[in-house]
């Protein structure tokens, strides 16, 4: 038994660099691409590596950075969120219609946030307590949030008082950076915190890879399936609010097709559709290598219809490479 | 075996009828503290449903349990596990994509407080798993490494760890050698002694009788709902128990060989 033993634990090494790449596979594969991207339009461009340009970039994709991260944790649980885009739409356009009632700003945005949980809260109640799958009830949301916009609006977009604070989110530079940007930068700092250092984020992962193990241990699965709707809706309400101020107005046909270059990007990210398997610093990669292909598509004077395209390849490029290249790095899937 | 210990678990007179079938009829079952018991059967013949009716996951039509002297009844697992009743289930309840670590401390993970907010505490996790492991003599290289990549025997041996991680009096096992290879079934088999070596009682649910043979003190043999036989390991044998197993079915010396349990039918 003895020999059985210690020849079981001489096999036994210590996972290597390589096998440590290889079980990060999702990872390792979006920070190749995101890299191989970036050389090639820095070769191609002058413009795209330069501090500005590279600045642009972040502010421009600070919405789907900040709603990537937190459907990272619906994914993760093996859910999805349909419904974000619509979000962003309804808080969009009632940031707008809020600010000219004459509602002061801060309460505005207050507010909102509020209302982007308390959609993603009903939405997790569906999904969490009445077993109804996470695609049918925020694709109804999609449908329902969407069309809620529209009827306020009419279908027509709403300035924005240019000489409101308001305008400060989206537009306004701090320490040298965009205020979009850092708020971006905070909102991924405290998801890859949450992810990685606490139990909730510990039980977002066992929920998608065995729920019924984690219900066992003693955990309120339920609730953590219901926060993680509640941290969608949150995001999506955030990114609305700065698009809004960004744009000067709210359109109730933002958003269209957001929630598809979310799910884009952190599947790119290498988090698994199946549950289980999540990571925010690929989602990060996942929605950066999105946006750099956008923005250097144009500065190299090629057309925009373009971006669509090679984004699309790279998505399913990059997923064969997890599932050829860096097999074995999972064993069930 | 410790015969003037007083009984660790003693259920008597366990039913449970699901609508055209009982599927306990009038089951006793005793337990000494630091003993193991193999129940064995055919399929269908209750041994599961026992031993989820101590668990906690079935509530039995009749009958009463009593755990050191005391009588409780079980509403869920979770009033089980406060009587410090575990159960390993078959399916282990692992989460593949979480580290050893991880999985041993699921749901009870230490903290660390920063700045008023409540974090892992990650290299006390680890320290402790590696104890745990340690104390128990299960070989895992690292507890970083995610259970999707572990053996079989392996992934029992870290379920069995966690259970026997919350110091329970009585650990039941369902199938916990089912699939594994040679070796692997060994190692379990250490794990299972050493467990009841600190005293806490166990109940093995196999189909491997080899395996009874190796741990177990005592067999308890259901058939159709209900006791048929029990025996010291000593006192028999592999062939006595097969024929225990499959009852009356086959063969006509079954009859006498039940008459001779003292059990009535």
């Amino acid at each position: 038994m003895s020999a059985i033993k210690s020849e079981t634990s001489s096999r036994l090494v210590k996972a290597s660099w390589h096998e440590k790449a290889v079980a990060r596979g999702g990872v390792v594969s979006i920070a190749l691409f995101f890299a191989v991207v970036c050389i090639v339009f820095s070769l191609a461009t002058d413009a795209f590596l330069t501090t500005p340009n590279l600045l642009n970039i972040v502010r421009q994709s600070a919405p789907l950075l900040i709603v990537a991260s937190a459907m990272t944790f619906v994914i993760t649980t093996g859910g999805i969120d349909l419904s974000v885009g619509s979000v962003l739409a309804l808080t969009a356009t009632l940031s707008a219609v809020l600010l000219q009632w004459g509602v002061p700003w801060p309460i505005v945005v207050l507010a909102l946030l509020c209302l982007g949980a308390a959609v993603g809260a009903l939405q997790g109640f569906f999904i969490a307590y009445e077993g109804i799958p996470a695609f049918i009830v925020t694709l109804a949301g999609l449908s329902v949030i969407r069309g809620i916009a529209l009827l306020i609006t009419g279908g027509y977009s709403i300035p924005v008082d240019p000489a409101s604070g308001f305008n400060m989110i989206g537009r306004a530079w701090f320490i040298g950076m965009p205020v979009p940007a850092l708020i971006a930068i905070v909102v991924l700092a405290l998801a890859y915190t949450a992810f990685n250092e606490t139990t909730f984020g510990r039980y977002v992962t066992g929920v998608g890879a065995n729920a019924e193990a984690v219900r066992r241990a003693g955990v309120n699965t339920r609730l953590v399936t219901l926060m993680v709707y509640v941290l969608t809706g949150s995001a999506a309400a955030l990114a609305g609010i700065i698009l809004a101020s960004r744009l000067g107005s709210g359109s109730s046909n933002s958003g269209q097709g957001f929630e598809l270059d979310v799910i884009a990007a952190v599947v790119l990210g290498g988090t698994s559709l199946f549950g289980g398997r999540g990571s925010v610093v690929g989602t990060i990669l996942g929605a950066l290598t999105v946006a750099v292909i956008a923005n250097g598509l144009i500065l190299a004077h090629l057309s925009p219809f373009l971006t669509p395209i090679v984004t699309g390849s790279i998505i399913l490029i990059a997923i064969w490479l997890n599932f050829r290249l860096f097999k074995g790095g999972s064993r069930s899937r | 075996m410790t015969d003037s210990l007083p009984y660790r678990v003693r259920m008597t007179g366990i039913s449970k009828r699901y609508h055209p079938i009982q599927v306990l009829d009038d089951v006793s079952l005793t337990l000494k503290p630091g003993e193991v018991l193999g129940l064995v059967g055919d399929n269908g013949a209750g041994k599961s449903t026992l031993s989820k009716v101590l668990s906690g996951a079935i509530i039995p039509d009749a009958g009463s349990i009593e755990i050191d002297g005391e009588v409780v009844s079980f509403a869920s697992p979770a009033d089980a596990r406060a009587a410090r009743v575990e159960m390993v289930y078959q399916d282990l309840s692992l989460c593949d994509t979480v580290d050893v670590a991880g999985n041993l401390f699921l749901g009870r993970e230490p903290r660390r407080r920063i700045a008023g907010l409540s974090f892992l505490d990650k290299a006390r996790m680890h320290a402790e798993a590696r104890a745990m492991l340690d104390r128990l003599g299960i070989v895992i290289a690292d507890t970083r490494l995610k259970v999707e990549n572990l053996s079989g025997g392996q992934r029992q041996s870290i379920a069995i760890g966690r259970a026997a991680s919350f110091d329970p009096r009585v650990l039941i096992m369902d199938e916990p050698t089912a699939a594994l290879a040679v070796a692997e079934v060994e190692a379990v088999l250490d794990l299972i002694r050493a467990v009841s070596a600190r005293g806490v009682s166990v109940i093995l649910i196999t189909h491997r009788l080899q395996d009874l043979f190796l741990v177990c003190d005592r067999i308890q043999v259901m058939y159709e709902g209900r006791n048929v036989a029990e025996r010291h390991v000593s006192e028999t044998s592999i062939e006595e128990v097969v024929n225990l197993i499959v009852g009356r079915k086959f063969a006509a010396r079954s009859a006498g060989a039940a008459g001779s349990t003292g059990v009535p039918a």
